[in-house]
């Protein structure tokens, strides 16, 4: 089994859900975090951004801080058997990519064992 | 490739993140997560407090800058010789990486 991580952008959250239920991807876990990749945020621009008004202030704000510089990203966690990952992550890509940097970034790990807790039983199979 | 996940307290996510971008290591993603470690939380009196709010920094990195990555967060995130809820790290293998803005399977 893989476990794909994928950290991507707030607003594409929906359309990688859609694609993914399209595709037999049901199961996935999500959660907010915060993070940087290998070029920094430009706090001068977001705040000439959010003077102007063209970002909501009370959002951006929140999470973006000048100490740090992290920009607001969603982790998208899903299970796969090893023959669906490929298809997976080619999904994920298609669904977010827009050819900007800040897109995001998807690493597939090796997952030992995983168990159902219902009945307590080896789930080779997540669904 | 290896993901380094390290558990540490809040007020040294700051100074543990300037020093990652310090030694050239800038990619990292951290969130708030909840926890208790060995010492089973902080027990006052009758009370047992068993969720302490930590965070967590995940860096994928390639194999041979594991071991400076390893060594700058534990040199900053230590609080003092002995001193009980400095955090964990933990190292597991990542397969592949890929980069969505070109589709690349590349870091």
């Amino acid at each position: 089994m893989k476990e794909i991580i994928a950290i991507i952008r707030p607003n594409r959250i929906n359309a990688t859900k859609r694609i993914l239920m399209d595709n037999h991807f049901p199961a996935f876990t999500c959660r907010s975090c915060l993070g940087r990749g290998r070029k920094n945020a430009d706090t001068e621009l977001v705040a000439a951004l959010m003077e102007a008004g063209k970002l909501p202030q009370d959002v951006i704000g929140e999470h973006f801080t000048e100490a740090t510089r992290l920009i607001a990203k969603r982790l998208f966690t899903l299970v796969t058997s090893d023959d669906l990952a490929e298809k997976a992550v080619r999904l994920i890509i298609e669904a977010n990519q827009t050819g900007n940097p800040g897109d995001g970034k998807i690493f597939v790990c090796p997952i030992a064992e995983s168990y159902r807790v219902r009945d307590g039983e080896a789930a080779d199979e997540i669904f | 490739m290896q993901l380094i996940r390290a558990i540490i307290r809040p007020n040294k996510t700051n100074e543990v993140i300037t020093e990652l971008l310090a030694a050239g290591f800038p990619a990292i993603t951290k969130m708030e997560v909840y926890g208790r470690g060995k010492q089973k939380g902080i027990i006052v009196g009758n009370i047992q407090y068993d969720e302490i709010p930590k965070e967590m920094l995940m860096i994928v990195c390639d194999d041979e800058n594991k071991e400076d990555i390893v060594k700058i967060i534990i040199r900053t995130a230590r609080t003092g010789a002995g001193n009980f809820g400095d955090g964990k790290i933990f190292v597991s293998p990542v397969s592949e990486a890929y980069t969505v803005s070109n589709g690349k399977p590349e870091l």
